[in-house]
């Protein structure tokens, strides 16, 4: 059947009807809304990228990186550390001074600096922020310990100020939080007046400052919100902070303000050697913040970050995997096109640690130290790194990572992360002689079954294969994988963790007995003299003398072996010309103040980025 | 009908019940005790203890009028589905994503079906000849691209490249705009499989006796392909057609991802990959809902069609 002309005929009123179609479309499209601006041209606005959503803005409950990096723009701690200064310096931030701590190390007076209000919110009389004191404090910290709050910080504070954990104790008698009497007495925790803090510890506590009192955690909440908010405060934040929420679309975006009623700081004037030189104290002693607005956008996926990043509407990224060839040369610079569109490029030391960790409660790997030396001298520490890090990360040769004052300079000369496959066989052969039979496979633990958790795992496999023992990989999510450390039935893992403090310590307190698991010793690690050094050294101040207690335990650990240290993490971060006084911090978050914005550099940068493609 | 349509929502009433039996025994039973992970991973025992007791861990999981499960029914039926492990209730979680999700996947549905249907009646036409073959091998070609590769490709050359759409989910941006080159990449992707599917209902349709007699009687094309053909093809169309539709409240999990747009896809997979099972109950609830729901419409919609199908 010929139906042509039929057919003919019906495109050509079909096409008109597409047209008209396509017509409405675009104007759909583009009409509504259209390109609506980023704010005022002339506001100076940081647009930076979460790779995930955050949890909440609740500075009690705040554990997860992301949320800490937003809430520190809006909630301010006692201390801080010093921006520019390295080593990293602790200076004081909502308090007057440094504390007096009293001769037994025991009593901590606190001044608190006057003037600093909390930000304006409808739970306050007026809506108008009220001064901040001393006493906001104390009801902060025992919010923590109200266990119908279910903080995940109650740790940092378990057994460390003299009748807190009874406060604690109290609380569990009451129905839920709201009805829990906040003004009780807690003996170690008051405020002396308005404007003194006075915090009495159970034994000498020298990580009070850096550990807790720097940490989000223990940000002032007024209680007003807490009464006012409930349970919605996680979406509520009232600090005294730089910066205020303006809009926080959950999933997806966040938005912060300036805070009117910021009490004013200045740029600092000194850092380190060489920060003039770099651009770091052009500003000094300015006012801050600098930038109008601060907005986060939540970007799962590396592309999408990646080409924001090239059209200069994100200021600064980490250095995306997949288009590592193209930022990147062989020497470890940025390539040309990279220099060509004013993209600098920054490295810092990262306070981390990675291993693959042996249970010592394991019947095999516990009293088989051949065996674990074995796997430790198995595995290829650079070739991993050049394989999985772009040979940008650095060997572990010990546990402490070279940052740490505490970081042994000679520890690479002992040699405890060299790779022998010839003495890991000779090891191998030992160890099954010990064990008085064939050993059996081993299960290695890894959390994640992304392609990067499974090529890793391989990469173990093929390592420990290649002197004769059999291992099995087992990929799991990431609770399936903390339920079996923390129940010691994981035989290997794969694990690692960044300090929160300068200080060792939190390297150290893996090794401890009394912290095994599920506390943080995953490795159920005992050693009398190592304990014993640790307990010592626990209630030291910063001293030479402690850096070499740390020191002397560190290689008690790498005799014994209870992880295979692999790595020490290396940042890698880009950013625009235009992104000023962008110096990477390891400690601190609350930074997006000192931040500023060329704006002339980044109208004249985006229109090269918008040749250059 | 009547007596029918009764009939069908009382048979909602198992479906339903297993779906809830079956999630609560996947993520309660099976999935095991997610106290410790809302605890952190250096809390004490205490921590945990008041943690199964603020989410109700520490009831009896089926013998009791105040066990886990029997509150479970007693939430879902009233659709108090309670808070996420963020602490925002559920509900809001839900009433926030629907939105972009149905701006998402609804002009993707329906450009997908008009275009591939009133493609599929003009391939069906011109079956045999070159445009036929090459509509074939084009759809066979689009249905064997990787969905993520529709995605990668659009967002480097239609956003960043050639900058006709935003790269990404932008506040300021309408939500028509937002959603534009998302709801192309769709539809593109979409169409492979559904003209596919659709040529071969016309297809059958068009070798029937009335085609011929209707193009013999004179009628025009137009007339002759929309409303015979197409009437009569409707069946399988409205079978695959309303049965999608339930789908479209789950949003679309890659594109909502990729392009940054705050549906109930993307809140999805962040409740699997985060063990959030309170979110997941919920939508997997709802889903089975809309499922049911979808299914009764469906019958409804052939005796619409087709005067020959009568309900019993």
């Amino acid at each position: 059947m010929n139906y042509g002309k039929k057919f003919s005929s019906f495109v050509g009123l079909r096409r008109m009807d597409l047209v008209m179609a396509a017509i409405a479309a675009a104007i759909a499209f583009s009409g509504c809304g259209g390109s609506a601006p980023d704010g005022d041209s002339n506001e100076m606005v940081l647009y930076h990228v979460l790779h995930t959503r955050i949890k909440g803005l609740d500075p009690g409950d705040m554990r997860d990186v992301y949320s800490i990096m937003v809430g520190s723009q809006i909630f301010e701690t006692l201390y801080d550390y010093h921006f520019l200064k390295r080593p990293y310096e602790l200076i004081p931030l909502l308090a007057k001074d440094m504390p007096e701590v009293s001769p037994d190390q025991l009593v901590y007076t606190i001044k608190i600096k006057r003037g600093v209000y909390f930000q304006d919110d409808v739970c306050f009389t007026d809506g108008k922020g009220r001064e901040l004191k001393a006493q906001d404090f104390v009801f902060s910290i025992k919010r923590i310990a109200n266990i119908k709050y279910l903080s995940s910080n109650w740790s940092l504070f378990d057994d460390r100020i003299v009748g807190l954990d009874e406060f604690r104790e109290y609380t569990k008698s009451c129905k839920s939080e709201a009805q829990v009497d906040c003004s009780r007495t807690v003996e170690g925790l008051t405020a002396s007046d308005d404007w003194t803090l006075v915090i009495k510890l159970t034994k000498p506590w020298p990580q009070l400052i850096s550990a807790a009192l720097a940490d989000i955690s223990t940000a002032p909440v007024a209680k007003e919100a807490v009464d006012y908010y409930g349970k919605d405060i996680i979406s509520h934040p009232v600090g005294t902070g730089p910066y205020k929420l303006n809009v926080w679309r959950r999933d997806s975006y966040i938005e912060l303000g300036r805070n009117p009623t910021f009490r004013g700081e200045l740029y600092p004037s000194a850092g380190e050697e060489g920060d003039a030189e770099a651009g770091y104290l052009d500003d000094a002693g300015k006012p801050i913040p600098f930038a109008d607005r601060v907005v986060w956008t939540v970007i799962e996926e590396y592309q999408p970050t990646w080409l924001l990043f090239l059209q200069g509407k994100v200021d600064a990224t980490v250095v995306p995997k997949d288009s590592y060839g193209e930022v990147m040369t062989e020497g470890g610079e940025l390539t040309a096109k990279m220099k060509q569109l004013n993209i600098q490029l920054k490295t810092f030391p990262d306070p981390s640690t990675y291993w693959l960790g042996f249970n010592m409660a394991d019947g095999v790997l516990g009293n088989n130290k051949p065996l674990r030396l074995a796997i430790s001298r198995a595995i290829d520490r650079q070739k991993f790194i050049e394989l999985f890090f772009n040979g940008r990360h650095l060997v572990a040769d010990g546990l402490i990572p070279p940052m740490m004052s505490s970081y042994d300079p000679q520890i690479k000369q002992k040699g405890y992360a060299r790779y022998d496959p010839q003495e890991a066989r000779n090891l191998l052969e030992d160890a099954q002689v010990l064990y008085g039979a064939k050993l059996p496979t081993l299960k290695i633990a890894v959390p994640g079954a992304d392609t990067w958790s499974r090529q890793f795992g391989q990469f173990l496999e093929r390592s420990l294969r290649a002197i004769g023992l059999e291992v099995e990989v087992q990929y799991m999510d990431l609770p399936t994988y903390q339920e079996k450390i923390n129940t010691k039935s994981a035989q290997m893992f794969a694990s690692g963790t960044t300090a929160g403090t300068p200080d060792g310590q939190d390297f150290l307190s893996m090794f401890y007995t009394k912290n095994a698991s599920p506390g943080p010793n995953k490795f159920n690690y005992s050693n009398p003299d190592f304990d014993r050094l640790y307990e010592q050294a626990e209630v030291m101040g910063d001293c030479p003398q402690r850096d070499e207690l740390y020191r002397r335990m560190e290689i008690i650990v790498l005799e014994d072996c209870p992880a295979a240290f692999l790595n020490h993490r290396v940042g890698c971060v880009l950013h625009h010309d235009w992104y000023k006084n962008y110096k990477p911090h390891a400690f601190a978050y609350g930074l997006s103040k000192y931040r500023r914005i060329d704006m002339a550099k980044r109208a004249a940068d985006k229109e090269l980025l918008k040749k250059i493609k | 009908m009547t007596a029918y349509i009764i009939r069908r929502l009382l048979y909602t009433i198992p479906i339903v019940f297993g779906v809830l039996v079956l999630t609560f025994t996947l993520f309660t039973v099976v999935g095991g005790d997610i106290s410790l992970e809302i605890a952190g991973k250096d809390a004490n025992r205490q921590t945990i203890d008041e943690i199964r007791k603020e989410y109700g861990l520490d009831k009896p999981l089926f013998l009791s009028w105040d066990s886990q499960f029997v509150n479970h029914l007693k939430n879902a039926l009233t659709f108090d589905f309670g808070r996420a492990r963020d602490r925002e209730p559920i509900i809001d979680k839900i009433k926030r994503g629907i939105g972009p999700s149905l701006a998402l996947t609804v002009p993707i549905f329906l450009g997908v079906v008009i275009i591939s249907v009133s493609l599929s009646l003009v391939v069906a036409f011109v079956r045999g000849t070159v445009w036929d073959i090459l509509a074939v091998v084009i759809c066979v070609a689009g249905m064997s691209v990787p969905y993520l590769s529709f995605i990668l490709f659009g967002q480097y050359f239609l956003g960043y490249k050639w900058g006709f759409f935003p790269v990404f989910f932008s506040p300021y941006l309408s939500l028509a705009r937002n959603v534009a080159l998302p709801v192309l990449i769709g539809i593109a992707a979409g169409l492979g499989g559904n003209l596919r599917f659709y040529r071969t209902v016309m297809l059958d349709e068009m070798q029937n006796d009335y085609v011929r007699t209707a193009f013999a009687k004179g009628l025009t094309m137009r007339r002759v392909l929309f409303k015979h053909v197409l009437k009569n093809a409707m069946i399988p169309v409205i079978t695959r057609v309303v049965l999608a539709i339930p789908f479209l409240f789950l949003g679309s999990l890659l594109l909502e991802r990729f392009f940054g747009i705050p549906g109930l896809g993307y809140l999805m997979v962040e409740a699997i990959s985060s063990r959030d099972y309170f979110v997941i109950g919920a939508m997997t609830y709802i889903s089975a809902i809309l499922v049911v729901a979808f299914n009764l419409i469906t019958d409804i919609c052939y005796v619409l069609v087709d005067p020959r199908v009568c309900l019993e």
